[in-house]
């Protein structure tokens, strides 16, 4: 597990797997309560019927930072412990290409996909399949996207770092900013018509 | 929107300004004394010549070399992308700054390991992370890379290639053409001394 409780010593590494078995199980059971496993729930955001997917993920996001700078500044967490995944530019600029046309075709992410077999849904399967192949035919090919994948490095970013501006007060105009999309998109889902599903 | 909606929004952007607001925490953090026993006996906080030299020439991102050599030595060379900070401004606002960034390893190293060593156990203390020596400083560096050493005909393969690696990395830091490879004598036409034959006295006859 990447995270402060295991590099901190207060828990053993060898509960990596248990940690992630129960996280994943808590995270399927969000995702699941939270449509996520629909389809066409998850495609509502680009056909603006149904914001869901962004609220939850916005959500998801400002209550982690303001919790984990809450965290930090009473000393319960050493932020400077967190494991920042590096940024390779060009790679999550084409990735997020390719995820972004994914994701509104087959209306699934891979988390979510894997929420739907779950409920035993078909089309999360297919998409599973399809996702699988992918990534068999991409490790089987890579020598031909390494260039690529690695260009565009910039090590460890902070976002905050880059605007020049405290992690606080980018977490500020991240709530703001969520929180006026929530309105954005409830007066947008006001005027398109709705869809049964 | 519904009304707990606009409520939990509000309670969201009233927590995020508490944050902004905050009297920032003044007192210095300074590192547990049993973690930093812990970590002044662990190896991995010296990094070899080899793997840095490695790291500068891959132009590794996270990499920031700290030379604690004086300003002069500094100009007088100085490794590619390192920062001259002298021991006595270590914890100044902007060294511990330029030493507090995420996502950098920050390798520290003199001519040899002494003030190294006195830098890491200060700015470890000031709970700096990832911070590292460069094992030997800037004279194991020469000797290891700019200086070349003859190749034992009995090196393994593995010693061959760090042998050709460092050949790799001179030429990187000094040019080809300012190898330390002893130039060709240029040839000198030996006199050769010619021997002549006593003439054989000739036989008294045939067989």
């Amino acid at each position: 597990m990447i995270g402060p409780i295991i590099s901190s010593g207060i828990v053993s590494p060898a509960w990596d797997n248990i940690f992630a078995v129960i996280i994943g199980m808590i995270m399927g059971f969000a995702l699941e309560s939270s449509g996520f496993s629909s389809s066409r729930k998850i495609i509502g955001t680009f056909f603006g019927y149904d914001f869901v997917v962004v609220k939850v993920f916005f959500t998801a996001a400002i209550v982690a930072s303001i919790g984990l700078l809450y965290l930090s500044y009473f000393g319960l967490v050493d932020y400077s412990q967190l494991y920042i995944q590096p940024t390779f530019l060009t790679s999550a600029i084409v990735g997020g290409i390719i995820m972004g046309i994914g994701f509104s075709m087959g209306g699934f992410c891979p988390g979510t996909s894997l929420a739907a077999i779950g409920v035993g849904r078909i089309d999360g399967m297919v998409f599973f399949g399809g996702m699988f192949i992918g990534v068999f035919l991409f490790s089987e090919s890579f020598s031909l996207f390494e260039k690529m994948y690695y260009s565009g490095s910039q090590g460890p970013k902070m976002i905050n770092e880059v605007f020049g501006i405290s992690p606080e007060l980018f977490t500020f105009f991240l709530v703001l900013a969520a929180v006026g999309m929530f309105f954005g998109a409830a007066w947008v889902q006001k005027k398109v018509k709705k869809v049964e599903y | 929107m519904e009304r707990k909606y606009t409520i939990l929004a509000v309670l969201l952007i009233i927590l995020a300004l508490g944050l902004v607001i905050l009297p920032k925490k003044k007192e210095q953090k300074e590192i547990d004394p049993k973690a930093l026993l812990s970590a002044v006996v662990e190896k991995s906080r010296y990094l070899s010549v080899d793997l840095v030299t490695h790291r500068i020439i891959e132009n590794d991102p996270t990499l920031l070399l700290i030379d604690l050599r004086t300003a002069d030595q500094f100009k007088l060379f100085a490794l590619p992308g390192a920062v001259n900070i002298q021991p006595d401004s270590l914890l100044t606002a902007t060294t511990l700054e330029l030493m507090n960034q995420p996502g950098k390893d920050k390798v520290l190293f003199a001519n040899s390991d002494l003030i190294s060593e006195k830098a890491w156990l200060i700015a470890t203390r000031s709970s700096v992370n990832r911070l590292y020596i460069m094992k030997g400083g800037m004279n194991e560096w020469f000797n290891t890379i700019i200086k070349e050493k003859p190749i034992n005909s009995a090196a393994s393969s593995s010693d061959l290639d760090l042998v050709s690696f460092r050949n790799a990395a001179r030429q990187f830091f000094v040019g080809a053409s300012e190898t330390t490879n002893t130039p060709e004598k240029p040839k000198v036409k030996e006199k050769v001394q010619v021997i002549r034959k006593a003439p054989e006295a000739s036989s008294g006859g045939g067989c």
